[in-house]
């Protein structure tokens, strides 16, 4: 097998201006740029044959745009080499020089070959770049006047058609139109089969799943972690919940952290104290908060609250204010815990805890940055909550027989 | 650097800067795309005006006439009975470098939604206002050429130099542009330097006086890359300038000192630029 991308010993640098530098100042005598060195990437290794199919994972800023950048041959490294095989397509919703003024059929050309189509090539596919923009109708007006929707239809209809040998998909699932993602994804299976080399980074673990059998975790610029995709979900989620995890903080919610009680421990397990970093929705899980109390408290409030992607809250539940229940000894340890449904929809979630004074006037403690773990959307399905809804046509249900999840997704991917 | 083996397209990419031959191969294999992307920036900037192209020829001879107009009538400067088109010449090939520089110096940093993704000698960016601005500068040419005999010009068969001036102009303004929209990369107050700078460039060009109207100072007129380049416009329609090599000898320096720079910078950051956008 051939190589199709190679990157040996690859490390970028970037300078981190303190200012924006400007030419006049920077001829003044001794005028000193205040910059500093930030190395995105080091000492970055990866191989993929021909005919491989990728993901990336790995948290904001671990350097996956630089990785895909450097691919792309848009950026070069600063130390390493980059071997690139194939002519390479980036797969991305905003479409390359996309002029405003000129009309979606101008666009598709001045787009096309940009990504390195011919003119002629393009009139070949021209109909059927059309076709998957589902635009037919459109296709002569200025594209200032379309949606986003069907601006990014169009950026992916003509990225799609280029043939490219290596595609570069960047968080396609990631935008709008939930139907127009799954023929993405269809075609993309399509053309996983054509022997294309992909490379796919996104935050959806499902879209990460469904088309790749490997996956690499980015970590810091480095590679955490490279082989099968199943493996590499669970530690990019171990490293999530570990980096939570470190650090605690002095005041919550506006409110002092007064101390007088030191928590212990925080997870998320399942009923069988398993630790549950990745769940589907309907699992029973139980939040676990162990704490130690360092002097007497009486009848103080637990509280858990649940954060979706976006830091919103998602559920929260406290014991009761002004709730006379028990006392507590100085040195006593004891466990709170939250068991519950898991209904929450597909993403990244954050649990954080608080212990807080019986009046609620004053935290005693808490441990803000918390534990995070991942749900699993089940497919046609979106949003930050799970209602297990089942969907009736004429009275019959398409639901039937068919295993929800990720288990049976549309092609029936692994069983 | 892109290679080819047995057809199928290789990058292999280090820290050092592109050979120049590969650099100017990556050119030359994109010049479809360069060709496409001048013919859009050209639709788009006249697209929408009801005028559409026209715009692009009365602007700069409605400049030219106001400059002949005042230098002649208002401030009276020694003036011969060509004088309409000495000044004619020289304001459309001036017009020609300013637009073009305007949105060449910026064309790296302002393509940046372009850069991001897909990669392509980013030295396309600035050189494509330059190439969609020729149609304008052609016809008013053209126009020129009709109307020179009404501005006192006895044309002959110097004429056919004009592509030749054409072709320095475009030149010396692509080169200066590539120039300074590398600079604009790294340093944003490029793009005013560059506006005032203009302001004053137009003044120091013998475009709307004759350059003897400066007395002992003309000579210095000709270190001015600009003069040279209207000199060959003026070569062309109204016949030869006072000192004309000496001036042309400094434009073809300038001009191969800059595109040699240019490359230069291309090649080390051509692949850099992206960082700072």
């Amino acid at each position: 097998m051939t190589v199709a991308i190679g990157m040996y010993g690859v490390g970028k640098r970037y300078w981190k201006l303190e200012e924006q530098a400007m030419l006049l100042r920077s001829l003044l005598p001794f005028h000193k740029p205040t910059r500093s060195e930030m190395w995105a990437m080091r000492g970055f290794e990866l191989e993929v044959e021909e005919g491989g199919v990728v993901g990336i994972i790995g948290r904001n800023g671990a350097g996956k745009t630089t990785l895909l950048r450097m691919i792309a041959g848009v950026t070069q490294p600063t130390e390493g080499r980059v071997h690139v095989r194939g002519r390479v397509a980036p797969l991305i919703s905003v479409g390359v020089g996309f002029h405003q003024e000129m009309s979606g059929r101008e666009n598709v050309y001045v787009n096309g070959m940009l990504l390195g189509l011919t003119k002629r090539q393009i009139e070949e596919r021209f109909d059927e770049i059309v076709d998957f923009a589902e635009l037919a109708d459109f296709i002569d007006t200025p594209v200032k006047f379309y949606s986003s929707g069907m601006f990014m239809r169009l950026g992916f209809a003509v990225a799609i058609h280029t043939d490219p040998q290596v595609l570069l998909v960047d968080e396609v699932l990631a935008v709008g139109d939930l139907s127009f993602q799954m023929k993405c994804l269809d075609k993309m299976k399509a053309i996983r089969t054509s022997g294309v080399t992909i490379v796919m980074v996104s935050h959806a673990m499902a879209a990460i799943r469904l088309l790749c059998p490997r996956a690499i975790v980015v970590r810091h610029g480095a590679k955490a972690f490279d082989g099968d995709v199943e493996e590499a979900i669970a530690r990019h989620h171990e490293i999530l919940s570990a980096e939570a995890a470190a650090g605690t903080g002095t005041t919550a919610g506006g409110k002092d952290v007064i101390g007088g009680v030191t928590i212990l421990d925080t997870a998320i397990v399942r009923p069988d104290g398993t630790a549950a970093h990745h769940v589907t929705p309907g699992e029973d899980l139980v939040a676990r908060l162990r704490v130690r109390f360092d002097k007497p408290i009486d009848n103080p409030i637990f509280a858990f609250t649940i954060f979706g992607a976006e830091g919103s809250v998602a559920y929260a539940r406290a014991t009761p204010p002004q709730h006379n229940y028990r006392s507590f000894a100085a040195g006593e340890e004891i466990t709170a815990e939250m068991r519950f449904v898991c209904h929450l929809g597909g993403g990244s979630f954050r649990m954080t805890t608080n212990v807080s004074t019986h009046d609620n006037r004053a935290v005693l403690t808490t441990d803000y940055r918390g534990v995070v773990f991942f749900v699993e959307s089940r497919f046609w399905t979106q949003g930050i909550a799970d209602l297990d809804a089942e969907l009736l046509v004429d009275g019959t249900t398409l639901d039937e027989g068919r295993e929800w999840g990720l288990a049976a997704g549309p092609a029936g991917e692994k069983t | 650097m892109n290679n080819a083996d047995g057809g199928v397209r290789v990058l292999d990419l280090d820290g050092r800067p592109t050979p120049w031959r590969a650099w100017w191969a990556d050119l030359w294999q994109h010049r479809d795309v360069l060709a496409m992307l001048a013919r859009a920036d050209f639709h788009v900037r006249y697209k929408r005006a009801a005028f559409g192209v026209i715009w692009a020829v009365v602007v700069p001879l409605l400049q030219g006439i106001v400059l002949a107009v005042v230098f002649s009538r208002i401030i009276r400067v020694g003036r011969g009975p060509d004088f309409g088109a000495y000044v004619m010449s020289g304001v459309l090939a001036w017009n020609y470098f300013t637009q073009t520089l305007a949105n060449g110096s910026t064309a790296v940093v302002e393509g940046r939604n372009l850069t991001d993704k897909v990669w392509f000698p980013r030295a396309m960016l600035p050189i494509v206002p330059a190439l969609a601005n020729i149609v304008g500068l052609t016809v008013s040419m053209a126009v020129l050429v009709v109307v020179a005999p009404l501005l006192g010009a006895h044309l002959g068969v110097r004429v056919l130099l004009l592509p030749v001036a054409m072709l320095l102009l475009i030149t010396f303004t692509v080169a200066l542009s590539l120039c300074l929209s590398a600079l604009h990369v790294y340093f944003r107050d490029v793009r005013f330097l560059v506006q005032a700078t203009l302001l004053i460039w137009l003044y120091v060009t013998p475009i709307a006086y004759p350059a003897k109207l400066l007395g002992q100072l003309a000579p210095y007129l000709d270190f001015n890359p600009m003069t040279g380049v209207v000199d060959v416009f003026r070569l062309a329609i109204v016949g030869p300038q006072p000192n004309q090599v000496r001036a042309i000898t400094v434009t073809l320096v300038f001009t191969i000192a800059l595109v040699f720079i240019a490359v230069e910078a291309f090649r080390r950051h051509d692949r850099l630029f992206v960082d700072r956008l």
